[in-house]
C-alpha cells in the first residue's frame, strides 16, 4: 500500500487514536513509521503518555515508531520569521517598515494556517525518506479538504502570476531606449525563480497526494458522523483521491444474553441501531468497512492501543514512494 | 566650402532633425506607452500578489508574502502609483501629448 496514509473524519471520532494504533500496527510489522499529527490539543501526547514537538522523536516503548505534532501557530510564525530575514538582508530600512505592514497582513488572513500546515505535510512527505510509512493524523474534515484541494488551486493561480510577471518584465525591456537598460530583466529575476520553486514544490505535494497517499475516514456510527463521511467521500472523489476504506469507531458493546437491567436494554437498542448505520455503511457507501472498533472505558493508550491495533483490517506493507 | 560641403552639411543637419522629429512625436511616445504598460502590467502582478492590501482574502498571499523582499522597487513605485492615479482615464490620457 501507499506510503503516505492520511487518516479523516469529523471532530471528536476518534481521529487520533485509530492513526496510533494503525501507526502502532505498522511498527510492529517492522515497518520504520512515523506519526504526524496536526492537532494543536496534542492528543498524541495523551495517547503515548509523551511529550511531542514538531521534530520527529521516538516513541518510548515501541520500537521502528516516531512522532511529530505541527502547530499550525509556530509554523506561521516561523514563515514570517524566515521572510523577515530575507527582508533585512534585501530591502533597504526606509522600505522595511512599509512591507513589513504588508507581510503581517499576508499572515493575518484565515488561508496562512492552512497554507502553514499544507507546507509542513509536504515538508514531511518530502524529507520522508527514513520512514517506510508515514501515518498523518489530520485536523477535522473541512479544512483537511481544503488542504488537499489547495495544490491544484495554487498552482494554477502561481501559474498565472508568473504569466503576469514575464508579460511586465517583457514590456519593460522592450520599453528601454536605445542603450539604456531596462528596468527589469528576465534573466535571472528573483521573483519569477521564487515562483518557479513554488510551483515545484506544489507539483510534487500534487503528484505525492495522488499516488502515494491512501485516505481512510474515521467515524463513529451517528447520523451527523454518517452525513459528514459521505460529503468528505465526494469531495475527496472530485479531487480525483479515493477514500481506502472507513473505520467506524466507538461502537456501543452488547451486554450479556442473560442481563435485563435498564442497562442492559439501553445498550441492546444502541447496539441495534447502530447495526443498522453499520448496515447502511456497508451497502450504500462505496468505500469498505476496514474496521469496527468498539467503545473503551477508559482512555486508549498502552495496552489498549495494541488491542485497537488488533482490530483494524488495514494492510501495513507500504511501497517506496514513487516521486522523490 | 564648396557647394558639395555644404549640401552634405545641411544633410546632416536634416538627418539629425528629422531623427529628432521622429524620435520626439513617434517612438518616444511609444516607448513611453509600452513603459506605462508595462508598469500597468506589474501593478496587476503586485495586485494579484497582495489582493488582502485592500481587504481581500487570497489563498495566495501567505506565499506571495515570500516575494516581498524582492519587491522592494516594485513595492514602492506601486504604491505611488496608485497614490498618483486618480481614474484608470486620467492614466491612460498621460500618454497623448496634445
Amino acid at each position: 500500500m501507499e506510503p503516505f496514509v492520511f487518516f479523516g473524519g469529523k471532530g471528536g471520532v476518534g481521529k487520533t487514536t485509530v492513526s496510533c494504533a494503525y501507526a502502532l500496527r505498522c511498527a510492529r510489522d517492522g515497518q520504520r513509521t512515523l506519526v504526524v499529527s496536526t492537532d494543536p490539543a496534542h492528543s498524541v501526547t495523551d495517547v503515548f503518555d509523551q511529550p511531542f514537538d514538531d521534530a520527529p522523536q521516538s516513541v518510548e516503548g515501541i520500537d521502528g515508531l516516531d512522532a511529530m505534532q505541527i502547530d499550525p501557530d509556530e509554523e506561521v510564525t516561523r514563515h514570517l520569521d524566515e521572510i523577515r530575514q530575507d527582508l533585512s538582508e534585501q530591502v533597504s530600512a526606509s522600505m522595511v517598515n512599509e512591507i513589513n505592514r504588508q507581510l503581517e497582513m499576508a499572515h493575518g488572513t484565515p488561508g496562512a494556517y492552512e497554507s502553514a500546515l499544507f507546507d509542513r505535510f509536504v515538508d514531511v512527505m518530502r524529507n520522508a525518506d527514513p520512514y517506510d510509512r508515514v501515518v498523518f493524523d489530520t485536523s477535522p474534515t473541512g479544512s483537511t479538504l481544503r488542504l488537499l484541494g489547495l495544490p491544484d488551486l495554487l498552482e494554477s493561480w502561481i501559474d498565472r502570476l508568473m504569466h503576469k510577471r514575464r508579460t511586465s518584465i517583457d514590456l519593460f525591456e522592450k520599453a528601454a531606449v536605445g542603450n539604456n537598460e531596462p528596468r527589469r530583466v528576465m534573466e535571472g529575476d528573483p521573483v519569477l525563480a521564487r515562483l518557479q520553486q513554488r510551483k515545484a514544490f506544489f507539483e510534487f505535494a500534487d503528484s505525492a497526494l495522488h499516488d502515494d497517499a491512501a485516505f481512510f475516514l474515521v467515524l463513529n456510527p451517528d447520523e451527523l458522523s454518517l452525513n459528514e463521511t459521505e460529503r468528505a467521500i465526494a469531495t475527496l472523489r472530485e479531487k480525483d483521491l479515493t477514500v481506502r476504506g472507513l473505520v467506524a469507531n466507538k461502537l456501543t458493546p452488547s451486554p450479556d444474553p442473560d442481563e435485563d437491567g435498564r442497562g442492559a436494554r439501553y445498550l441492546r437498542e444502541r447496539v441495534e441501531t447502530e447495526a443498522e448505520r453499520l448496515e447502511t455503511i456497508r451497502s450504500e457507501f462505496d468505500p469498505p468497512l476496514v474496521a469496527e472498533i468498539g467503545w473503551r472505558s477508559a482512555e486508549v493508550k498502552g495496552d489498549l492501543l495494541a488491542d485497537v491495533a488488533d482490530e483494524l483490517d488495514i494492510e501495513t506493507a507500504a511501497e517506496p514512494p514513487t516521486h522523490v | 566650402m564648396d557647394l558639395a560641403d555644404r549640401i552634405d552639411a545641411f544633410r546632416q543637419i536634416l538627418e539629425e532633425w528629422l531623427r529628432g522629429l521622429y524620435h520626439g512625436m513617434i517612438s518616444h511616445p511609444a516607448y513611453e506607452k509600452i513603459e506605462k504598460e508595462a508598469e500597468d502590467t506589474e501593478d496587476a502582478f503586485i495586485l494579484a500578489c497582495f489582493p488582502d492590501a485592500f481587504g481581500i482574502p487570497s489563498p495566495v498571499s501567505y506565499y506571495t508574502a515570500e516575494l516581498l523582499p524582492y519587491l522592494e522597487d516594485e513595492f514602492e513605485s506601486w504604491e505611488r502609483r496608485l497614490w498618483d492615479r486618480g481614474t484608470y482615464l486620467e492614466r491612460k490620457g498621460q500618454q497623448y501629448h496634445f
